[in-house]
């Protein structure tokens, strides 16, 4: 069993340290921009100015979820599709121009994906455990399956998320190097999964790298677990098109709040649970198909009992 | 359960084959050469010397990629030789790289910023998923693509992360390794943290001054009893422990007493069931940087106390070759346990005055090697170990 049991994200909605997320949700457009919460309650001076937005949002949301669970954790496992971008590009730019032999290594130090899950381990003085996934759209999802396998392995507080950041040079690189429709956004949603009960688990999930058909996809998913779509009372989908083929209770697209990045699936589970707690339903299913032949699905359920 | 190894790959300055990789390992030769990076030729590094146009043609490959993706496919399609894609064999790829695309993203954006023939459909290969999801066409699989960006101990994490996959039953069989192409970006990168030696690399050497970078890939096959059953290949070595630890002691440097490093060799003997005096051979991280070797010496005398088994870098064959190192010396402890081959730690004349450990100082044949133990450390304070063991 994997109970959630912390969350706390870091996104363009009012959605840091609030009760239910849903209630805060707006459509987002070009102009939103990322609700930034007071770094500098969770990052010492000196690091805040070094640091880049996915690393204070990575980092703040990890240590808001140690805070909330006050537990140490013995793994932290971090999804990015595209990495620490700012850091990346500023030392590109810095190393293609310089013509100095002596350039700061800040950028590139801060540069690899792992930076984020370095400094959450560096902030929190924790040895465990630390991996980094990073597999385009569905990056945080193969990270939860990591975090589940850790459970699985005998694990009790495991920290998972994801996070990833917009920089503007992405607007020169559509569609090449992403493909959206939605506004670009940065975002980053951190939970705790533990074997101890909560209200909220993650039942299931799925990823498939080579889809045909995400209904195709949906459908074999929702069979090998015993359900209809008509039980699911929340479909949090990333492609309009889907709801038209299904009939859940409820549905939305989630990238109309988290706007679009390879780690807004992860914001999805947020408003899941947040969802399934508020309205006291069971069943909440999230489609990722934000990369069409990469498909990641999550079941979530609240226990009613 | 057991988890088998039936399969391996690599490709390196120091060869595209395993058998001429054995060739300069026998022969106690580098592949490190100064100039070898023609856009950067005043830096000594390990370069595989075809251009990417050449690598496709001489390795019929078929799949469009990065430089990155292109070696990767070189090294996972000469260990998955042999083998079948089946519908009874859930199989999947795991691969782990720092840069990704990097190599072509940096000529596209110097592009950019000079505002000439900017195309920015080349950045398609730019994401390090992109990568492996290139070598996953390469090779036919489609079950399961993953990719562990974790530095220099990415192919490490990839090898463990492949390892519990078969045993929590998501995975039966899963291609397993690192890849990292050479950079402007990388170079540039680790000379301003100013952690070059200007001549050949010298791990464990009081002498050290830092780092040669090298590129490469290396890729082993993991299978399940059920798979090799089904696949019908017969194992090489198995791979029986594996761990991650964090250092969180600084971004990029080790702790002085290695004590993330001590965590994850100990708990990689925890989960191969192994003492330290089983260990055979240790293939060290040994970067040859002074910080990280002296770290390392450390926690290898807090581990294996007064019996300290060879160790060795292979580092001074090959380069650092970042996120694609534990792949290659994957490949290495596979051919030291199948032939007991213990390899030297190349430039190596005066101990480290503060731990006075002595790595191995000569290629030898004919050894009993039954388990090696291996270890890829990377930024981050990310510390793996993986123990390889014989059949």
């Amino acid at each position: 069993m994997y109970y959630i049991h912390s969350r706390a994200s870091i996104t363009c909605q009012d959605s840091f340290r609030t009760d239910n997320v849903c209630e805060k949700l707006v459509v987002i457009d070009d102009t939103s921009d990322v609700v930034s919460p007071e770094y500098k309650e969770f990052i010492p001076p000196a690091s805040l100015r070094r640091l880049s937005p996915v690393l204070k949002m990575g980092l703040t949301a990890s240590i808001e979820c140690k805070n909330q669970s006050g537990k140490d954790f013995d793994a932290i496992v971090v999804g990015t599709g595209l990495g620490c971008l700012k850091d990346t590009e500023k030392f590109l730019s810095t190393f293609l121009t310089s013509t100095s032999d002596f350039l700061s290594p800040t950028a590139f130090i801060q540069s690899t994906h792992n930076t984020i899950g370095g400094q959450i381990s560096l902030g929190l003085g924790n040895h465990a455990y630390n991996m980094t996934h990073t597999q385009n759209s569905v990056s945080f999802e193969v990270s939860l399956l990591d975090a589940m396998m850790c459970i699985n392995e005998g694990k009790k507080n495991v920290l998972v998320g994801a996070a990833d950041e917009k920089i503007d040079f992405l607007k020169e690189v559509q569609p090449n190097l992403i493909s959206a429709d939605f506004p670009l956004c940065s975002g980053a949603s951190f939970f705790v999964l533990s074997p101890e009960k909560s209200e909220v688990q993650v039942k299931a999930i799925s990823t498939t790298f080579s889809s045909e058909n995400v209904l195709t996809d949906i459908a074999a998913f929702l069979d090998v677990h015993n359900l209809e779509m008509e039980k699911i009372d929340l479909l949090l989908h990333s492609n309009d098109g889907i709801e038209e083929h299904v009939t859940p209770k409820d549905a939305f697209n989630f990238l109309d709040y988290s706007g679009f990045h390879y780690s807004a699936s992860a914001f999805a589970l947020h408003i899941a649970h947040d969802y399934l707690v508020n309205e006291e339903k069971e069943w909440a299913l999230i489609v990722n198909d934000m990369c069409p032949t990469n498909i990641g699905i999550m079941l979530i359920q609240r226990d009613e009992a | 359960m057991e988890i088998f190894i039936t399969g391996y790959g690599m490709i390196s300055c120091i060869g595209s084959t395993i058998d001429e990789s054995l060739e300069y390992l026998r022969a106690e030769k580098t592949g490190i050469q100064l100039g070898a990076f023609e856009a950067l030729p005043q830096y000594r590094v390990g370069v595989v010397p075809f251009s990417n146009d050449e690598i496709k043609a001489k390795f019929n490959i078929s799949t469009d990629g990065s430089r990155t993706a292109l070696l990767g496919m070189v090294a996972a399609k000469q260990a998955f030789e042999g083998h079948k894609l089946n519908d009874s064999i859930r199989t999947g790829l795991i691969s782990g790289t720092s840069v990704g695309g990097m190599d072509i993203s940096e000529r596209e954006y110097k592009n950019f910023l000079e505002q000439t023939n900017h195309n920015p459909a080349n950045y398609k290969h730019h994401a390090s998923g992109t990568s492996s999801e290139e070598i996953a066409k390469e090779l036919g699989v489609t079950e399961f693509i993953n990719t562990i960006s974790t530095a220099c101990s990415s192919a490490a994490n990839s090898l463990m992360m492949g390892a519990r996959m078969i045993k929590n039953g998501l995975l039966d069989r899963v291609i397993v390794g690192g890849t990292d192409g050479l950079s402007s970006f990388t170079i540039s990168g680790f000379k301003s943290l100013m952690i070059f030696d200007d001549e050949l690399c010298r791990p464990f050497d009081e002498s050290r001054k830092g780092l040669n970078l090298g590129e490469g890939a290396g890729f082993i096959v993991l299978e399940s009893e059920k798979s090799l059953k089904l696949s019908g290949k017969k194992p090489l070595a198995k791979l029986t422990g594996w761990s991650n630890a964090s250092d969180a002691f600084h971004q990029t440097a080790s702790s002085p007493n290695g004590y993330g490093a001590t965590i994850s060799m100990q708990e990689a003997l925890n989960v191969a069931g192994l003492q330290a005096q089983d260990i055979d051979y240790i293939n060290a991280h040994g970067t040859a940087t002074p910080n990280n070797d002296l770290s390392e010496s450390h926690a290898i005398k807090t581990i294996f106390k007064d019996a300290i088994p060879p160790f060795s870098s292979t580092k001074a064959y090959t380069g650092h070759t970042l996120a694609a190192s534990g792949g290659i010396e994957a490949v290495f402890a596979i051919l030291a346990i199948q032939q007991g081959l213990l390899y030297p730690n190349l430039n190596f004349s005066t101990p480290i005055e503060e731990t006075g450990l002595i790595p191995q100082l000569k290629f030898e044949e004919g050894k009993t090697i039954k388990n090696v133990l291996s270890n890829s450390f990377g930024f981050g304070g990310n510390n793996s170990t993986v123990i390889l063991s014989a059949i």
